[in-house]
């Protein structure tokens, strides 16, 4: 009888390993924080009172600026780690929306890969929660899909009423599919290291004066305004593909 | 000994079975085993499979319909608190709004296209006469939102249920806690519209054998067969499909329907194809609401098509022959295809 009693914790450790499907938090795996720092050439945004000025010489204010990110994954020696299903609204207006972290496990990584967006299948599974809650003022009512990124602001440049400047930038089918992979190395020298019970960071740069230029040029005077899926959208989202960089990594 | 052990580990199994199923609908908790009464979503016989199940991650029950009827029939859910989505959504015209081109919403304002009818959504890849709504669940948001319509936010109506003394109770019998999310308040909604099935209309006791045709009625289903059934294809009366079907642009909208959404040039000036089922009740017809009557809209057909149109639908080149016996005849049919079970049940009323 008392071998049966030594067997059960045994066999539902087992049962619960059969159905984890992700890095579950155990005495080998550790946590990786990547961190969004947003700026303008080199410089922290600041939101409403930052004034900038586009390759153009055309000047903006930012009053928001917010981007999904989804399916991170890390490559290291032990392979590619994924950080499962899980999607992240990058908000610059939302000090706890700059930054998010997930479990791995212990041992070098030296590259960073994720979307720049949100995949097809979740534009079209009806109602959602948490980051793509509707709530989040990033999906379309009349054009069902999410923004991929959303930057608002204003320019004297601007042509449209009040001189607004609001890049919606959506869709997710076909030619006009805006969703970007992004694989990111680590600056020269640097690996990321993970320690068991322990977490470490990668800090990303996200530079908005990539925005406008390379390959495409946006001019304000011309496009103060993009709120559907379409040719348009495309050259901002090629332009804006290339807005990361690894800032550093911080191990623990 | 041995057999104990089995007894065991198989109850182990189960539990553990349970216990991730409970895991993987994480949206869905429900304490002291206080389950809704869930219902079984029934596909009439001969009907095809809907192209998704839109309750496989909304699973139909009674409290998630009831709760999702109340919301529908609530005039909160627009700003000013006087427009719910039943005042364009009339049951007793099959779910549109009956005898208006367009509908009226906040101040006074009119809508800028026909409101459809509301019936057999379960088998619609998307919605609007434009498709811009991909999934049953997130169409609410349109109308809500739209500022010639109920003009409300989220946050607000949000607000308002959760401030609300009945709402909590029906969100914790219908999804297991009285949380009250723009998710769970969006499923409910999905479960009451995506509920409504009409197919019960005399046309459907004539096939099961319930009913005859007149004679006219006959000969009218036999022209339908003949010129109509290429876009409007039976059991659902529609194909589904977007196309252009010859009429004048009106000027005052400047709509080209689904060019919108797509922004490809071959869906300039095409619309979805209305089911017609229910047609006699569902009047005015067409994206614009411009026929009154379905003589309206065969005179369109027979003598009215643009056909300088580039996307003009290949299947209306010519225009529709059909004799003034014929049109009637034809009307005598579409008539068979109201169905009263459906547009006076009271289980879908407020």
């Amino acid at each position: 009888m008392n071998n049966i009693f030594l067997l059960l914790p045994l066999y539902f450790l087992s049962f619960s390993n059969i159905f984890s499907h992700s890095q579950k938090t155990t005495a080998n795996t550790g946590t990786v924080k990547i961190t969004f720092i947003n700026t303008v050439k080199g410089k922290p945004l600041e939101l409403n009172t930052g004034n900038y000025t586009n390759p153009f010489g055309e000047t903006y204010t930012v009053t928001k600026f917010k981007y999904y990110i989804s399916h991170a994954s890390l490559a290291g020696a032990q392979g590619v780690v994924n950080d499962d299903e899980n999607f992240y609204l990058v908000d610059e207006s939302k000090p706890d929306a700059l930054h998010f972290s997930f479990t791995i496990g212990a041992g070098n990584y030296n590259s960073l890969n994720f979307t720049l967006g949100v995949d097809s299948l979740h534009n079209v599974s009806g109602a959602q929660s948490g980051a793509l809650d509707p709530l989040n003022d990033m999906f379309w009512t009349w054009n069902n899909g999410y923004i991929m990124a959303k930057l608002e602001g204003r320019s004297p440049q601007s042509k449209i009423i009040n001189n607004k400047l609001e890049f919606h930038i959506g869709g997710f089918m076909g030619e006009n599919n805006v969703l970007k992979n992004i694989t990111l190395s680590f600056p020269p020298g640097k690996i990321l290291n993970i320690q068991p019970g322990k977490t470490s960071e990668i800090i990303i740069e996200a530079d908005i004066d990539t925005w406008w230029q390379q390959p495409n040029d946006i001019k304000i005077a011309e496009h103060a305004v993009c709120s559907t899926p379409g040719a348009l959208a495309k050259k901002i989202a090629d332009n804006y593909s290339k807005m990361f960089r690894i800032k550093d990594v911080l191990n623990n | 000994m041995k057999t104990g052990i089995i007894i065991l580990l198989c109850l182990c199994t189960a539990l553990s079975a349970l216990l991730i199923g409970a895991a993987g609908n994480a949206n869905v908790k429900f304490a002291d085993g206080n389950l809704p009464d869930y219902i079984e979503f029934t596909i009439p016989a001969g009907w095809p499979k809907p192209p998704a199940n839109i309750f496989a991650k909304n699973k139909l029950s009674e409290q998630g319909f009831q709760l999702g009827k109340k919301l529908f029939y609530d005039t909160r859910l627009s700003k000013d608190g006087t427009i719910s989505c039943a005042n364009c959504h009339q049951q007793f015209a099959a779910f549109a709004t009956y005898d208006h081109d367009f509908s009226h919403g906040l101040n006074d304002q009119h809508t800028t296209r026909n409101a459809p009818a509301l019936f057999n959504l379960a088998w619609m890849k998307n919605l609007h006469w434009d498709g811009g709504i991909n999934h049953i669940e997130v169409q609410p948001l349109s109308p809500i939102t739209s500022p010639t319509e109920m003009g409300e936010t989220l946050e607000n109506i949000l607000i308002k249920l959760k401030t609300d003394t009945a709402y909590p109770k029906l969100f914790n019998a219908a999804f297991g806690t009285e949380e009250i999310n723009s998710q769970r308040m969006l499923k409910a909604l999905a479960q009451f519209t995506g509920s409504i099935v009409s197919s019960n209309s005399k046309y459907d006791k004539v096939l099961r054998g319930e009913a005859k045709f007149t004679y006219a009625e006959e000969n009218g289903y036999k022209l339908f067969k003949a010129t109509c059934a290429g876009c409007h294809k039976e059991p659902l009366f529609t194909d589904n499909s977007f196309r252009n079907n010859g009429l004048e642009i009106n000027t005052f909208l400047n709509d080209y329907g689904r060019m919108k959404i797509t922004g490809l040039p071959k869906d300039s000036l095409t619309f979805k194809v209305p089911s017609l089922r229910n047609v006699s009740v569902s009047f005015p017809y067409m994206h614009d609401g411009r026929f009154y009557s379905l003589g309206a809209v065969i005179e369109h057909y027979r003598n009215g098509i643009v056909t300088t149109q580039a996307t003009l639908d290949p299947l209306l080149a010519n225009k529709l022959t059909i004799t003034n016996a014929q049109k009637y005849e034809l009307i005598y049919f579409l008539n068979t295809l109201t169905d009263t079970s459906m547009t006076k049940n009271p289980r879908f009323a407020r």
